[in-house]
């Protein structure tokens, strides 16, 4: 049935797959699922959800008897659930829920609800998987329900108890997070709740027990519409109100630094110089924490990818976002220390972050103040960091923390006895190291502080 | 006619009757202690709530406009 390269994440579902063609993705829609297609066509059900900014749009590039191709609007950079921050993973939770609540009211339903059938695009979470309605059959229960618990609703109470450090967990539990196990990480108090008890440790006894029914005998479930609905309306609500019990370490990073309000504006200006003479289209700001310095940033570009260690800095960049209504920053979870890995089937499933990086290749990438957590937080040597970075892009923008630096010293002295074995961070061997493998284009030392930036080329 | 490529749980499927009773139950008390609240004047609007409502417009209805 599939004739074409299919995408290797593509292989689950049998009513079509995706495949790329010359760098563009298409999706291929196969005979059995003909007809619910021609029905969301239509009925005007997917125009709605596309014009709601719901679900990515496609065009039709072929339509035979054997197969229709379409083309989705193309996403230049996939993030991954375990990559969101905890608002962003909420609003990928309650667009599945609101998407289901519209289906159900245009007689179709959602068949999965997978965290990975929604990724974040200028600025929103949007739907991608098109083929994932069916028909609604009247007083059928919603048969991906424990999906969405184990997918999103799960991991979300987790991180809400727990810390957003949880959310990380969907990158070894491909297919969600075990409800049991869920059940068995709250605190015992949340049975008292009768959405939590019944929604969870309710469910995860009912499926411990009929988990040893091999032969299938148990009747079939019914459900009332209404009832569906009461069950998906309660959730969006409960979703909506979840917070995390945790303060961030950096999300007052600002207040905290070693910058003047001259040294900032400096610092400002000297990239903003650096990125209109570059000129890129798109770039990428490695531990960008809350965005503010791509914010700074007066050049047009198309797209920034502004990553940060830290969940809760990813999350308070994205309700700026949201609330400022940005388009063109795709904010999300990285650990330069270690990056996402490739999962799933074959490990090709999901690509790793480098591997996503090396097909979305951005024109300039951004370091700042990262360089100095890399070497003394996580003893990478120059050469080492420098690699990694010259995997990215020609030009590298970073900045360098003297040994001087405050922040430096105090994690300096957080090495006690081993202070010493830094003796290598200076600024005179992080030059010949990158000289390596970067040309130093521009090199300007940032007044009333201890901090030097570099524009770096990559050689050849 | 459904595809079903995973396992929906046959549990979680039984269950789903008893959670939409609670839910409903859930849904029609909340409903009841907004009533209260406003009456009270109680009820106030969350200024730093950056999500939508569930409802989704109709793109017919905007047509019509």
């Amino acid at each position: 049935m599939q004739s074409k390269n299919a995408h290797s994440s593509s292989f689950r579902d049998p009513s079509g797959y995706i495949f790329t063609d010359n760098n563009t993705i298409k999706r291929v829609i196969n005979p059995i699922y003909f007809k619910q297609y021609k029905a969301l066509m239509s009925s005007g059900f997917f125009d709605s959800l596309i014009k709601n900014k719901l679900l990515i749009s496609h065009t039709e590039v072929s339509n035979t008897d054997d197969e229709i191709i379409i083309e989705p609007e193309q996403i230049s950079f996939i993030t991954y659930p375990y990559e969101w921050s905890f608002n962003m993973y909420k609003e990928a939770a309650l667009l599945t829920l609101k998407i289901q609540k519209y289906s159900l009211e245009h007689g179709f339903s959602l068949k999965d609800a997978s965290a990975f059938n929604v990724t974040f695009y200028k600025g929103k979470a949007v739907f991608i998987d098109t083929l994932s309605f069916d028909f609604y059959t009247e007083n059928s229960p919603w048969r991906a329900y424990k999906q969405f618990i184990t997918h999103f609703f799960g991991p979300l109470l987790l991180a809400s108890y727990h810390g957003s450090q949880q959310l990380k967990l969907l990158s070894n539990f491909i297919d969600g997070i075990p409800v049991k196990m869920v059940s068995s990480m709250l605190p015992s108090k949340t049975k008292l709740s009768p959405l939590l008890y019944t929604n969870i440790h309710l469910l995860a006894k009912l499926e411990d027990k009929h988990n040893e029914d091999y032969e299938g005998k148990t009747k079939t479930a019914t459900l009332s519409k209404k009832g569906q609905l009461n069950i998906i309306m309660s959730l969006y609500d409960y979703i909506k109100k979840l917070e995390l019990k945790e303060t961030s370490e950096w999300g007052n990073y600002y207040n905290k630094t070693n910058y003047t309000d001259s040294a900032f504006k400096t610092k400002a200006t000297v990239i903003n110089n650096w990125i209109s003479e570059i000129k890129p289209s798109n770039l990428i700001d490695i531990g960008g924490n809350d965005g503010t310095f791509v914010r700074q940033i007066n050049y047009p570009y198309t797209e920034s990818l502004v990553c940060d260690i830290d969940n809760n800095a990813v999350d308070f960049n994205y309700k700026t976002i949201k609330r400022n209504k940005e388009d063109r920053m795709l904010p999300f979870v990285l650990d330069v220390l270690n990056p996402s890995a490739a999962i799933g089937l074959n490990s090709k499933e999901r690509s790793s972050f480098l591997e996503r990086m090396a097909s979305y290749s951005p024109d300039v990438t951004l370091a700042l103040a990262v360089i100095h957590h890399m070497s003394l937080s996580g003893n990478v040597p120059f050469k080492e960091s420098a690699k990694f970075f010259a995997s990215f892009s020609k030009y590298l923008i970073i900045e360098f923390p003297k040994r001087n630096d405050s922040w430096v010293q105090r994690l300096l002295k957080s090495k006690a006895d081993f202070e010493d074995y830094f003796g290598f961070y200076t600024i005179e061997n992080f030059e010949s190291a990158y000289s390596e493998l970067f040309v130093v284009k521009e090199k300007i030392h940032i007044e009333d502080s201890d901090r030097v930036m570099y524009l770096l080329e990559t050689k050849n | 006619m459904h595809f079903l490529y995973f396992d929906p749980g046959l549990g979680a499927m039984i269950i789903q009757a008893i959670i939409a009773a609670v839910a409903g139950f859930i849904l029609f008390s909340k409903n009841v202690m907004y009533k209260i609240k406003l009456l009270l004047g109680l009820a106030k609007e969350d200024k730093d709530d950056v999500f939508d409502d569930i409802e989704i417009k109709d793109s017919d209805v905007e047509n019509k406009n």
